[in-house]
C-alpha cells in the first residue's frame, strides 16, 4: 500500500506535504530533517503506521507519546536559546556600559550612563531612575537627578523617539548628558527637592538602606513605616527597588528605580541586575568625584605655583629697585653735600655782608642757583622711585595743609590773595604721600612763581563720583610763566618748570590719579588732580585728622 | 643754653651747620663718624643729636639704633642726602627726619620743635 506521507521520499515537491511552510525550501531535499521535524507530527505519518496492521505492534499508540515528549524538549530549547540570547545581549549591555563606566572620569557622565542603563529599552526597561548623592560636607542625601517620563503623554513621546531614531546606549546617555540634564534635573526639582533628608535620620528608609549596603525591593511604599508620607506622594509609586551605592569605605548614594508608567511588576531578577550593576556605578562615582578633587587640587597648585612665580619675579624686581635706589642714593650724596656746602656757606656769608656790597649779587645767585640745582636733584631722585611708589591710606587733606604751610614763605613773597576750600568729609585715598606732597608743593610753586600782585590763588579738595578731585586755580596770573593746556605728558617738557608738572604727571599716574592742565587767555589757569578711589573707599568718611 | 652734636662724615657740613646753629643760640660739637659720635655720648650730655646716615664704617642708622637703646630720651634728627632713607622702618625711630639742603630753615625749625616739645614736657 503506497504510504499518504511522503517520510519515505528523498526529495519532494511543496504539494507533497502539507505541513511545508514558507523558509522551508532546505526541507524538501533533507529527508532526515523534514522527518524529524515533520512527519513526526504530522496525521499522514500516524494514518500509515495504522495501516501497517498488527505488523506495526502498538507502535502507533507509543509514538505520540513520544512525539509528545520530543515536541516538549524542543520548545524548552528554543526558550532556553531565547534566554541565552538574551542573556548575551545583557552582556553586551553591561560590557558597553561597564566599559564606559570604567573609562570615564566625568562625574555628569557617569550618572547619564548609569541612569540611561536603567530606563533604557536595551537596559533594565524601568520606567523612572532617581538618584540621591551624599554630601559629605552638609551630612545629607540630597537628590540629585532623576530621568524618565512623568506621565503617559511623554512617555509616549519619549519611546516613539527612541523607536525612530535607534539611539544606542552610549548615545542616549551622551544626550542625556549634554542636551537633557538641566530639562531633567527642572522637570524633577520638586520630587529630588522633597526626597532630600539628613544623614542624621538613621530610621529614614533611605539612610537605612544606604546604612545597610543591601538593596530593597519595596512591593507597597505607604506601608513603610521609615518614610514621609510627603515622600510617599511625590514618588506617586507602589513598588520601588532602592540600591545603595557604596564603595569599599565610601556612602556614595542612593539609586530608585520604578515602573511608574507600564506598572510592570518589579522582580527579583530586576533587584539583582540592579544590585549587580550598582558596584561598578559607585565605583565609577568614587573616581569621578576623586578625580574632580585631583582637578581642584591641581588647579590650586597651578595658581600657588604661578603666585610663587610672580613673587620671585617681585623679588627680582625688588631687588632691581635696590640697586637703583642705592645707585640713587651714592649720587644724592656725591651731589647734594657738595651743594649744601656751597650754598650754605653762600647764605651764611650773605647774612654779615650788607646789601650794598658788590660781592652781594654774586653770593645771591650762588645761594639761588644752589637751591635750583637742589630742586632738580630732587625732582631727578623722585623720578627713579616714581614707578614704585609706596601706597597708603591718607588724608588728602592733611596733606594739602601740610605743602600749604610749606609753601608760606614763598607765598609771603608774592601780593597774590589765597583762598582755602577743603571738603570736610572726604574719605581716605591710597596714595604715596611723599610723592603726591613732592607734585602738591610743585603745583603751588607753579602758580606762586606766575603770581602777580593781582592774583587770585583758589585751592579746593571735594568728592566727586569714585574719585577726589584737587584743584588749584589762578587768576591775572603772569601768562608768560603758565603751563599748556592738556593732560601733562609724563615725560613732556613742562617748559616753565623744569621737569616739575611733566614729573607730577608720572608721579600721579602710578596712584591711579589724572592730572589735567586748562590755560586761559589772561592768565587763568586751572590746574585738576583727579585721585581714583578704591570701590570700599567712597563711603568711609575720615573721622580723625 | 641746649647741648647739640652734629655727626657728619662731611667737615665742611658739620662746621656749616655748626655755624648756623652757633648763630641761633645752640652750645654745638661736631663728629666725623659713627666712633667718634658714640664716644662723645658716652662721655658728654646732648640735648638732641643732628646724624647723617650715610658714612663710612658704621652708619648713622646704626648710631640711631644704639642712641635709642643706651640714651631713649635723647632727641635725634636724622639729616641725610637721599630722602628714600625715610622708607627705611629703623629711619621711624628717629623725632624727625630733614633732607639736606643749603636752606638750613627746616632743620633749625625742627630743632626747635623737638627742643621746645621737650622743654614744655619737662615743665609740666
Amino acid at each position: 500500500m503506497q504510504p499518504q506521507c511522503c517520510w519515505h521520499k528523498e526529495q519532494i515537491e511543496r504539494h507533497d506535504c502539507p505541513n511545508i511552510r514558507d523558509g522551508d525550501g532546505p526541507l524538501l531535499f533533507d529527508r532526515k530533517q523534514r522527518f524529524l521535524t515533520r512527519c513526526l507530527t504530522c496525521h499522514l505519518f500516524i494514518e500509515d503506521l495504522r495501516s501497517l496492521g498488527p505488523a506495526a505492534g502498538d507502535l502507533p499508540q507509543l509514538l505520540p507519546f513520544a512525539i509528545e515528549k520530543l515536541v516538549a524538549l524542543e520548545a524548552e530549547n528554543r526558550e532556553l536559546r531565547g534566554r541565552i540570547g538574551s542573556l548575551e545581549q545583557q552582556g553586551c549591555f553591561l560590557r558597553e556600559v561597564g566599559q564606559e563606566l570604567q573609562s570615564s572620569l566625568d562625574k555628569d557622565g557617569v550618572i547619564a550612563m548609569a541612569l540611561t542603563a536603567v530606563t533604557a529599552g536595551e537596559g533594565f526597561d524601568l520606567n523612572r531612575a532617581i538618584l540621591l548623592l551624599v554630601d559629605h560636607s552638609s551630612q545629607s542625601l540630597n537628590g540629585y537627578l532623576a530621568i524618565g517620563p512623568r506621565d503617559h503623554a511623554e512617555a509616549g513621546d519619549i519611546w516613539r523617539e527612541i523607536e525612530q531614531r535607534k539611539f544606542s546606549l552610549r548615545e542616549m546617555a551622551q544626550r542625556l548628558k549634554e542636551e537633557k540634564f538641566a530639562a531633567e534635573r527642572e522637570k524633577f526639582q520638586d520630587l529630588l527637592g522633597v526626597l532630600s533628608i539628613s544623614l542624621q535620620r538613621s530610621n529614614h528608609l533611605f539612610v537605612q538602606t544606604l546604612d545597610s549596603r543591601v538593596s530593597r525591593h519595596i512591593s507597597d511604599l505607604a506601608r513603610e513605616p521609615g518614610i514621609d508620607p510627603a515622600q510617599v506622594a511625590a514618588l506617586g509609586v507602589r513598588e520601588m527597588i532602592l540600591v545603595p551605592l557604596v564603595s569599599k569605605r565610601r556612602r556614595i548614594g542612593l539609586l530608585l528605580a520604578d515602573n511608574l508608567i507600564n506598572k510592570r511588576p518589579l522582580g527579583e531578577r530586576d533587584q539583582q541586575a540592579l544590585e549587580t550593576f550598582a558596584t561598578p556605578v559607585a565605583y565609577a562615582l568614587e573616581r569621578a568625584e576623586l578625580y574632580e578633587r585631583l582637578q581642584m587640587e591641581l588647579e590650586r597648585t597651578t595658581v600657588a605655583n604661578q603666585r610663587l612665580k610672580d613673587q620671585q619675579l617681585q623679588i627680582l624686581q625688588m631687588e632691581k629697585m635696590a640697586l637703583v635706589g642705592k645707585i640713587a642714593a651714592d649720587v644724592a650724596h656725591s651731589i647734594r653735600n657738595p651743594l649744601t656746602i656751597i650754598g650754605g656757606y653762600a647764605r651764611n656769608l650773605a647774612k654779615t655782608m650788607p646789601a650794598t656790597d658788590p660781592q652781594r649779587p654774586a653770593i645771591d645767585s650762588i645761594i639761588r642757583e644752589s637751591l635750583r640745582l637742589e630742586d632738580a636733584l630732587e625732582e631727578v631722585l623722585l623720578y627713579s622711585e616714581a614707578r614704585h611708589p609706596t601706597l597708603d591710606d591718607w588724608d588728602i587733606n592733611r596733606i594739602l595743609h601740610g605743602v600749604y604751610a610749606g609753601v608760606q614763605a614763598d607765598l609771603g613773597q608774592t601780593a597774590a590773595t589765597v583762598e582755602l576750600d577743603l571738603s570736610p568729609s572726604l574719605p581716605l585715598a591710597r596714595v604715596d604721600f611723599k610723592r603726591l606732597g613732592y607734585c602738591l608743593r610743585s603745583i603751588l610753586k607753579q602758580l606762586i612763581h606766575a603770581a602777580t600782585s593781582d592774583s587770585h590763588i583758589a585751592i579746593s579738595t571735594r568728592l566727586s563720583g569714585r574719585q577726589i578731585l584737587l584743584s588749584f586755580s589762578g587768576t591775572n596770573l603772569a601768562p608768560v610763566a603758565l603751563p599748556e593746556s592738556g593732560k601733562c605728558n609724563p615725560v613732556g617738557n613742562g617748559k616753565s618748570s623744569g621737569l616739575g608738572l611733566a614729573l607730577c604727571a608720572r608721579v600721579l599716574e602710578g596712584q591711579n590719579a589724572e592730572f589735567d592742565i586748562q590755560t586761559e587767555p589772561q592768565g587763568t589757569v586751572h590746574m585738576t588732580i583727579a585721585i581714583t578711589l578704591n570701590e570700599e573707599r567712597i563711603h568711609e568718611p575720615v573721622t580723625d585728622c | 643754653m641746649s647741648r647739640l652734636l652734629i655727626v657728619d662724615d662731611e667737615q665742611d657740613i658739620c662746621r656749616l651747620y655748626a655755624a648756623e646753629l652757633e648763630d641761633e643760640g645752640y652750645q654745638v660739637e661736631t663728629a666725623g663718624s659713627a666712633a667718634a659720635a658714640a664716644e662723645l655720648l658716652t662721655s658728654r650730655n646732648y640735648d638732641l643729636v643732628v646724624l647723617d646716615v650715610q658714612m663710612p664704617g658704621e652708619s648713622g642708622l646704626q648710631v640711631l639704633q644704639n642712641i635709642v637703646r643706651d640714651k631713649p630720651e635723647l632727641p635725634v634728627i636724622l639729616c641725610t642726602a637721599y630722602s628714600c632713607y625715610k622708607d627705611d622702618f629703623s629711619s621711624w625711630l628717629a623725632d624727625a627726619y630733614v633732607v639736606k639742603s643749603s636752606d638750613t630753615g627746616e632743620l633749625k625749625s625742627e630743632i626747635a620743635r623737638i627742643l621746645g616739645k621737650r622743654h614744655m614736657s619737662k615743665n609740666q
